[in-house]
């Protein structure tokens, strides 16, 4: 049997042993599940990243432009100093601020316009009456200037329905997810460890 | 004294349903069943935008998510994976969460070597880059500015399957397998600022999120978790991981409706008994 199917299985069981209640063998595989996690991401972040994207191209290919992101960079690690922590918001400001240049143009293309868009629909099927029907009542529903009562409130009320539908489809779905990976898990268990499945 | 015999009952029925659950799951992975499986529209969808493509064209795979949700992901990503090289597709890949990067370079090199593909000429995984938003702006210009290595460190422009390779222009579809909102930021970022053809394949969870985006025709399809993954298997006729797991599947999904309809008898049952 291969040590390493062994040593996850035994892993697994521990992290499992938690459903029964905190216990000794849950916490240490939860801080090895840490420690690697961290570890792995400290490790691929420098090779992959600071590496080859700093490092070589100063050193090596001479571009000492990649200075400047280089030392904003480092800024942001004043913020351990008392000190010093307000200039570390100079590279913080300029990540806001670049992102939020970025963000809003794209978000305001690929979620305003293109989904009012895709609600002006023909009312020609009984999926589209649907669609628009339920954009408007809870549109409605979160139309919060006027008080809900008369023609607003039976709108709102009908939104509230459709915003249930939508949260039990998502709890679906959660459920659907979890027991998904509980299924990964036994079969790592049961086939690949005990070999219970053929 | 109270509180104490209350909680230690509560958590012997959380126990048992525990034991229930596993049991639901277990039996029918040992002893299967063979339920039958309908292939919904939207994988449907996605499989006929693979299906349709010329021979020779290049996707990318972007491995978005960390090893907690492998046992959605990884049957995802094979049956993906098998129908593109299956298709004779030129296959790219990349991470943009550092633990997707070893997850990425594992499955493309294992489903690689099935269908005898060779790393650098048939496919080639360039690794992990941080900060979504410039690394898919990025590559929307010049894929090289965002990866001049690959994974192993050795320069793009060395590799064959790299040939005429820019930008998105050369790009027939992006699949993003991913367990967070990833999906949403491809299309935000990839398909309304440069039009390359997004297919999500997400987890369960995810698929409500990306859901409005199919309606609206800004995703060219969605795979979403394992039951999206059996499905797609069942279209490319090779049963793997997820096919197995639909039966377990099935047997939860009907134990847990039984739980809650139990539990809301038992609830209407008290109320009643309260106000008598």
């Amino acid at each position: 049997m291969d040590i390493g199917v062994t040593v996850g299985a035994l892993l697994t069981l521990a992290i499992y042993s938690f459903l029964y209640r905190d216990n000794p063998y849950y916490k240490v595989a939860e801080h090895i599940l840490l420690g690697v996690s961290v570890g792995y991401f400290v490790v691929t972040t420098i090779t992959s990243t600071l590496v080859p994207k700093l490092f070589e191209s100063i050193i090596r290919n001479g571009n000492f432009i990649y200075l400047i992101p280089g030392l904003l960079g480092a800024l942001m690690f004043l913020r351990f100093s008392r000190r010093l922590a307000p200039v570390s918001r100079i590279p913080l400001s300029l990540i806001i601020g670049v992102g939020a240049g970025v963000a809003i143009p794209a978000n305001m293309q690929a979620q305003i316009i293109a989904q009012v868009k895709a609600t002006m629909l023909p009312l020609g099927s009984i999926s589209n009456i649907i669609i628009v029907v339920a954009v408007l009542t809870v549109l409605v529903y979160f139309y919060f200037s006027r008080e809900h009562k008369g023609i607003i409130g039976a709108g709102a009320k009908a939104g509230i329905y459709f915003l249930m539908i939508f949260f039990g489809t998502t709890f679906g779905y959660t459920v659907m997810a979890r027991i998904s990976l509980l299924i990964g898990r036994l079969q790592y268990l049961l086939g690949d460890w005990l070999g219970l499945i053929k | 004294m109270i509180a104490d015999q209350r909680n230690s009952a509560s958590l012997q029925t959380r126990h048992f349903i525990f034991i229930l659950v596993a049991v639901s799951v277990a039996l029918p992975l040992i002893f299967k069943i063979g339920l039958p499986l309908k292939v919904t529209a939207e994988v449907q969808g996605a499989y006929d935008f693979i299906d349709e493509l010329p021979e020779g064209s290049a996707v990318i795979f972007s491995f978005d998510h960390d090893t907690g949700t492998l046992p959605e992901m990884i049957p995802l990503a094979e049956a993906l994976l098998r129908h593109c090289f299956k298709k004779n597709l030129k296959v790219l890949g990349l991470a943009l969460l550092a633990e997707g990067a070893a997850v990425g370079d594992d499955n493309f090199r294992r489903i690689g070597n099935e269908y005898n593909k060779i790393y650098g000429v048939d496919y080639l995984f360039w690794g992990y880059r941080p900060q979504v938003t410039v690394a898919i702006l990025g590559m929307g210009e010049n894929i090289e500015r965002v990866f001049p290595a690959d994974y192993t460190g050795k320069d793009l422009r060395s590799f064959p399957v790299m040939q005429n390779i820019r930008n998105y222009h050369d790009i027939a579809a992006v699949i993003t397998v991913a367990d967070g909102d990833m999906p949403v930021s491809w299309v935000h970022y990839g398909q309304a600022r440069y039009g390359v053809k997004v297919i999500p394949a997400v987890t369960a969870v995810m698929a409500t999120t990306i859901y409005p985006f199919l309606q609206s025709g800004q995703v060219a399809g969605l795979i979403a978790g394992l039951r999206g993954a059996a499905e797609y298997e069942k279209l490319i006729g090779i049963p793997g991981k997820a096919s197995r797991g639909m039966d377990a599947q099935s047997s939860a999904h009907i134990l847990i409706i039984g739980l809650i309809i139990a539990g809301n008898i038992i609830l209407i049952r008290e109320r009643r008994r309260k106000r008598s």
